[in-house]
């Protein structure tokens, strides 16, 4: 570490604990996990920029969304979402979440993961090699200098469209809503 | 004059225990054939965690994460490190024998409240586990003070430092106490208390935020003074800071390596071994002390 | 007992089904829905006592279901296996309003096979104790895998109707 960045770690030191240390939580959502053993493990290290696996969403503050979501696997992430801590960052990796991917035409998958939950960036491929792990992995440094990536505060003001879209999707939530909700806005 | 030297303590034990958990994540990498993360990583961690917003569960859930980071500072203080040891007239080894199970008892009722079952299930590990290799420690601490004749820290290393060290005079209860350090540590093989893979890290499943900086913190200040209290009964101590701090580093080199090599112990075979062979050994060492 | 044997067996126990022999050894069986239990057993007595698979065609053109039921055996003898083959049992139903008796009682292990075909399919199987969805979470007027079910059109109308959230106003 130079001077230069001495400086900038002991100005805004906020910064610097979240980018240098993402907590990755480990929940294998789709097809896309097979390729994050890889990355955690010996050949291509994902420690060296602080990225670990973690258990429990309390504990973590990145989820890499990996492969398509079903309408079953929806409700688990929309609750793992909503229990991490603020600041939270999300990634959707492989095609699948961006437009719906291969499975355009099901009946059973969502297409846009965007209307559901906030995303801060997307990773495309099926399925992108570890290398555009390490790829994202920089942006995301970078958004979090610049101050743009704040997907968690737009799910805080836009709750009341986010819960209506989970709603239609899904039917029936059995969980309250996390933010209250006036209706006569 | 407590007080400086209080702070001083802390000051010296946070800097060599994020030393130390620095360097055991570099080693482990390098002995898997990778790089690891920077020396300094356990400090941007710890950093982060402050920054991160948390959630509690209640009172009880704030009391009891706090209150075994308390414990942990307490039996520091009673510990020399070189000539810096705030409390020195009080109790000595006596105190530092029941202070220090107020850590897992803090984080015991922080995992009550947090009404997790995998936070109970691994704290009921711990306590097994605490049980477990209480039983050698015990007998260990009555063959040092029978051998020295005092309970204080200060005169053990006074008297080490006339004639030889400990581990030369009582080699079998060394090797004891040596056998039981990563259980008491809570390192490989004996981290079943917070097996991500099994239960969810255990009691730390709640925690987030500035709890979870707390529970590092207190875990590095545990490691710490477990190898303070080996390198003081049976390595002589030290004059100055800096020789307490070279004679620890091989004692932890020895239980890293061991703990980057084994697997996990289940918590029956755990508690078997901590009752058999540090037991005997112990045992044999007690015997031997009285004997002459 | 061997191949032929059981060929000549099952002509002489039942009466109207028809028996083609592969040559790559697979035995296809066309029954009809009544005698699916009895046929079952017998085989289950003689050798294959392994229910692999049921699976379901839409024949739309005929207007008819056909269910599949794919049996082996499970053999320790090698050389008796190289000479048997899998077993087919083709039930045709019709596709107006699809019933058909559940197999529980002879093998055990159809119980996912039939909710699958249940939900996929909308065929009811009377007497399965537990005939909910496996894998879905929402009604469909028209079960997923029948060929009049319109997959764009679905897609349109229930994914691509849901709105985009809006960027927040200053």
């Amino acid at each position: 570490m130079d001077r230069e960045q001495v400086i900038k770690a002991l100005k805004d030191s906020g910064k610097w604990g979240h980018k240098y240390s993402l907590w990755a939580i480990y929940f294998g959502t789709g097809c896309g996990i097979i390729e994050i053993p890889p990355v955690i493990t010996s050949r291509w290290d994902a420690e060296r920029f602080g990225v670990i696996p973690v258990a429990t969403p309390r504990q973590a503050n990145l989820f890499l969304i990996t492969g398509y979501v079903t309408l079953k696997t929806l409700r688990a992430i929309i609750r793992t979402y909503e229990q991490m801590r603020e600041p939270k960052y999300t990634v959707g990796f492989g095609s699948c979440p961006i437009n719906g991917g291969m499975y355009w035409d099901s009946y059973n998958t969502i297409k846009k993961l965007d209307k559901y939950i906030p995303i801060d960036g997307w990773i495309a491929g099926c399925m992108p090699r570890p290398e555009a792990i390490f790829i994202a992995v920089t942006h995301l440094w970078t958004m979090i200098d610049r101050g743009t990536a704040d997907a968690y505060k737009k799910y805080r003001k836009q709750y009341k469209y986010y819960r209506k879209n989970q709603e239609m999707a899904l039917g029936k939530l059995e969980w309250p809503p996390l933010y209250p909700i006036n209706e006569d806005e | 004059m407590v007080i400086l030297y209080g702070l001083g303590s802390i000051l010296i034990a946070f800097m060599v225990g994020i030393l130390f958990a620095g360097i055991s994540r570099k080693v482990k990498a390098r002995i898997h054939w990778r790089y690891g993360p920077p020396l300094y990583q356990p400090l941007i961690d710890i950093v982060k965690l402050f920054h991160q917003e948390s959630v509690s569960h209640g009172f009880i859930f704030d009391f009891g994460i706090f209150f075994s980071l308390t414990g942990a500072i307490v039996t520091l203080f009673f510990i020399p490190i070189g000539y810096i040891v705030p409390l020195h007239e009080s109790g000595g080894l006596l105190v530092v024998l029941y202070l220090m199970l107020i850590a897992p008892f803090g984080i015991a009722l922080s995992s009550a409240e947090a009404a997790n079952p995998n936070a109970s299930i691994g704290i009921s590990r711990k306590f097994i586990l605490a049980l477990g290799y209480e039983i050698p420690f015990l007998i260990i601490l009555l063959s040092v003070m029978t051998y020295y004749g005092t309970i204080s820290f200060v005169e053990i290393v006074e008297i080490q430092r006339e004639s030889t060290w400990g581990i030369i005079s009582m080699p079998i209860t060394g090797m004891a106490f040596l056998l039981i350090l990563p259980a008491m540590m809570g390192l490989k093989p004996f981290d079943l208390t917070g097996a991500p893979q099994e239960i969810s890290s255990g009691p730390e499943v709640e925690y987030g935020g500035i709890y979870l900086a707390m529970s590092k913190i207190q875990h590095i200040f545990l490691i710490f003074i477990d190898i303070a209290l080996f390198v003081s009964l049976f390595l002589g101590g030290g004059a100055e800071p800096l020789t307490f701090f070279l004679k620890m580093v091989p004692v932890f080199f020895i239980i890293l390596i061991m703990s980057t090599i084994y697997p996990r112990f289940r918590i029956e075979q755990a508690f078997r071994f901590c009752v058999r062979w540090p037991t005997i050994l112990a045992f044999l060492g007690l015997l031997l002390v009285v004997w002459r | 007992m061997n191949k032929k044997n059981l060929i000549q067996q099952l002509r002489l126990t039942f009466s109207d089904i028809q028996l083609n022999e592969h040559e790559d050894g697979i035995i296809k069986i066309h029954a009809k829905k009544e005698q699916v239990k009895r046929i079952l057993s017998y085989l289950k007595d003689n050798m294959y006592n392994h229910l692999a698979l049921i699976s379901c065609v839409d024949w739309i053109k005929e207007k008819e279901f056909e269910l599949i039921y794919i049996l082996t055996s499970y053999l320790d003898d090698k050389e008796l296996y190289q000479e048997t083959g899998d077993i087919y049992l083709k039930i045709r139903i019709p596709r107006g309003d699809p019933e058909i008796e559940t197999v529980i009682s002879v093998f055990e292990n159809a119980e996912p096979y039939e909710r699958e075909i249940y939900e996929l399919f909308g065929v009811k199987f009377s007497g399965h104790p537990r005939l909910i969805p496996l894998f879905l979470e929402r009604d469909y007027e028209v079960s997923p895998f029948r060929k009049d079910f319109d997959t764009r059109k679905y897609v349109k109308d229930v994914f691509e109707s849901i709105p985009v959230i809006p960027e927040e106003e200053e």
